[in-house]
């Protein structure tokens, strides 16, 4: 078949192309067309496959240069995307506005243009000329009806382009198009995705420094395709308390995570501030509805007092949370709860005070660890007492779920998770203090959290915490000069009998005068025996007080 | 964290100073300089509520000490409010501090025995 074409005219040396569907490309070049849809370019990146697919086109029209333009819609130009021969274009960041020069009229036009002599011919890219291209031929790149850019290709020596080379070209054009389109979405998509993963990771510390009477351990894991608004977090409050968040913000992608720091924020700001659980998720609750994007989320907070032995928790929303005893036995604590954050505003948000003594462990999490299709939620929560069970403290707990629970090939959704565990309390106190006055507020601190996990009645309790105060603030006084040293406090309970030993480097002195010698009365007064033993190697003071049986 | 805060206010002759918090080695001696500060001349008397007190060691009771004599150089009275049963009363019977009238359980008891 004769090829037909109906050239027109678009003035400064520039012919419209429209291609006759019965043009055929000859065979061979055919089958070598075959290769730009070779299943292999799909796995290419997005600049690979650009530049893969300008190498093939290059070999077979056999053209000195070839280019890429992909349309920015916002701004109506075309961005040099990609080039072979003409590397400049890239490098330089040509930008095209639609309907102007060859590529632009390319575009406006949806037309393959041929230009013979661009010498001679309305161009605006002036790197054409100054690579000394002499013909030049182009073709939209169209996806399904939406122009995406434009593929065009250029000689050094003058060349006739005949419809031969235009039916190569537009073809090629034709099955680069969908590939190009496809592999630019995905690098948005996984541009977005590494901004989000960077958002989240600089919001979730990866772990956190040791606390007084706690220990916690969290977990965050983006799902298989992009990260979601899920967070957790730890605030160090007033008296030793220690609170702990997890949320769920509803949504994936950097929105979601950019979401997720704020009401992040809010509620680290709002417990901060002394807000009891409760009252501070209603004000995050009435800050989400404050935003001006729509915000679905839910969130827990369980403020954990180490010394009371007790985590105040309060919910919107969220899932219940796993309590694991001391001998690790875990069971999930259905209380009531607000309704999620930013639905639609919430007065009141109950507050349950959980027992939390020493050695026990509270365990949050978001849906992303547990949810699993067909499966109820309260047998998927199931499932998770079962994973947990026999966790020997947070680190644990946190490695044992996400091994149990999150598939091999990453989460369907994201994953968070946070355990905070009372510290156990050890049979035998040992301290090491430096010996200064503010030692003695968190001796007493350590020593009475001691003596009530002993199971020590209260009056005995007072008395020895007394004692024991009194002979450390003896040794803070007397056994040290300006240097200053440190002493240990040693406690144990043995056949119905607390004993403690207090002992520094320094030498035992005395007491001066009638109101110094006080502290030894007390001393003595408080416990059953007493004694002072010093040498060489500095004093040990040894009480002891029988316990009532 | 201070371990003790002070509130004080005055009413009529009468000062009333509540002490919140621990009260040992650390904080006696700024205790008692202040309250002493907080206690003018004109003033008839000192009423120190020690309810709110947690912990009281001997340095406490020395503070207790020095505060009445700081006070009786100026003909004022000391009373101290002390909870039954709490952890002040615990070290004044260890330390046998025995303070007869000065020691109430309350408020009003201090100030109807300031004017005696």
């Amino acid at each position: 078949m004769k090829p037909q074409a109906q050239p027109r005219q678009l003035g400064f040396g520039q012919v419209a192309l429209e291609l006759d569907r019965s043009v055929a490309a000859p065979a061979d070049q055919l089958r070598d067309l075959v290769r730009l849809s070779d299943p292999a370019l799909s796995e290419l990146e997005f600049t690979r496959l650009l530049d893969e697919l300008l190498i093939r086109v290059r070999d077979l029209l056999g053209v000195d240069t070839a280019a890429i333009l992909l349309l920015d819609e916002a701004r109506q130009e075309l961005v040099a995307r990609a080039a072979k021969g003409i590397e400049e274009e890239v490098e330089q960041g040509v930008r095209i506005p639609i309907g102007r020069g060859f590529a632009g009229r390319i575009a406006k036009e949806r037309v393959g243009i041929f230009i013979a002599d661009v010498d001679h011919a309305d161009i605006l890219n002036p790197i054409l000329r100054q690579k000394g291209i002499q013909s030049l031929l182009g073709v939209p790149l169209i996806v399904e009806g939406e122009l995406i850019g434009v593929l065009h290709v250029g000689s050094l020596s003058p060349r006739v382009f005949d419809l031969r080379d235009l039916a190569v070209l537009d073809l090629a054009a034709a099955r680069a198009a969908p590939a190009i389109e496809r592999a630019r979405l995905l690098d948005a998509v996984e541009r977005e995705h590494r901004n989000a993963v960077m958002l989240q990771r600089s919001l979730l510390p990866p772990r956190f420094g040791p606390v007084q009477g706690v220990t916690v351990a969290a977990r965050y894991l983006p799902a298989r395709d992009e990260v979601g608004g899920d967070w957790y977090d730890m605030i160090q409050l007033s008296h030793g308390r220690v609170g702990v968040v997890i949320g769920d913000v509803a949504g994936h992608g950097l929105g979601a995570a950019a979401l997720m720091g704020q009401l992040r924020t809010a509620l680290r700001a709002y417990a901060l501030d002394g807000h009891r659980p409760g009252h501070t998720l209603r004000l995050v609750d009435y800050f989400a509805t404050s935003l001006d994007e729509e915000v679905m989320a839910s969130a827990a907070l369980a403020v954990v007092d180490p010394d009371k032995g007790t985590a105040t928790f309060a919910s919107a929303g969220h899932l219940p949370p796993i309590l694991v005893s001391a001998d690790g036995k875990a069971r999930a604590i259905e209380v009531p709860l607000a309704p999620p954050l930013g639905a639609f505003g919430f007065k009141d948000c109950p507050e349950h005070e959980l027992p939390l003594g020493p050695g026990e462990m509270m365990l949050l999490y978001t849906d992303g660890l547990i949810e699993r299709r067909g499966v109820s939620i309260w047998s998927s929560i199931e499932t998770l007492v079962a994973s947990i069970s026999g966790a020997q403290g947070p680190e644990d707990a946190c490695l044992m779920v996400m091994d149990r629970l999150v598939p091999q090939r990453g989460p369907a959704d994201d994953v968070a998770v946070i355990a905070v565990q009372n510290d156990p309390v050890p049979a035998v106190l040992e301290l090491e203090m430096a010996a200064y006055p503010k030692a003695l507020a968190p001796l007493r601190q350590a020593l009475r959290q001691w003596l009530q996990n002993q199971a020590v009645e209260r009056e005995a309790q007072i008395e020895i915490t007394i004692a024991v105060s009194e002979a450390c603030a003896n040794t803070i006084e007397h056994a040290y000069g300006p240097a200053r040293g440190s002493f240990t406090v040693h406690a144990e309970q043995r056949d119905g009998r607390v004993e403690v030993k207090v002992h520094d480097q320094g030498r035992w002195q005395p007491p001066r005068d009638q109101h110094r010698g006080r502290g030894l009365k007390i001393i003595e007064t408080a416990m059953d025996e007493v004694d002072i033993h010093a040498d060489s190697t500095g004093t040990t003071v040894t009480m002891r007080r029988e316990l009532k049986g | 964290m201070p371990l003790a805060s002070l509130n004080v206010h005055r009413q009529g002759d009468i000062v009333y100073a509540e002490v919140h918090g621990d009260i040992d080695m650390s904080n006696a001696a700024d205790l008692r300089q202040e309250l002493s500060r907080m206690t003018p001349n004109d003033a008839l008397g000192l009423v120190v509520d020690l309810r709110d007190v947690t912990y009281l060691d001997s340095a406490g009771i020395r503070l207790l000490y020095h505060l009445r004599e700081d006070l009786r150089t100026g003909r004022q009275k000391l009373r101290l409010v002390i909870a039954d049963g709490s952890a002040v009363t615990h070290t004044l019977v260890l330390a046998g501090l025995d303070w007869g009238a000065e020691i109430v359980n309350t408020v009003d008891a201090a100030r109807e025995g300031m004017d005696r």
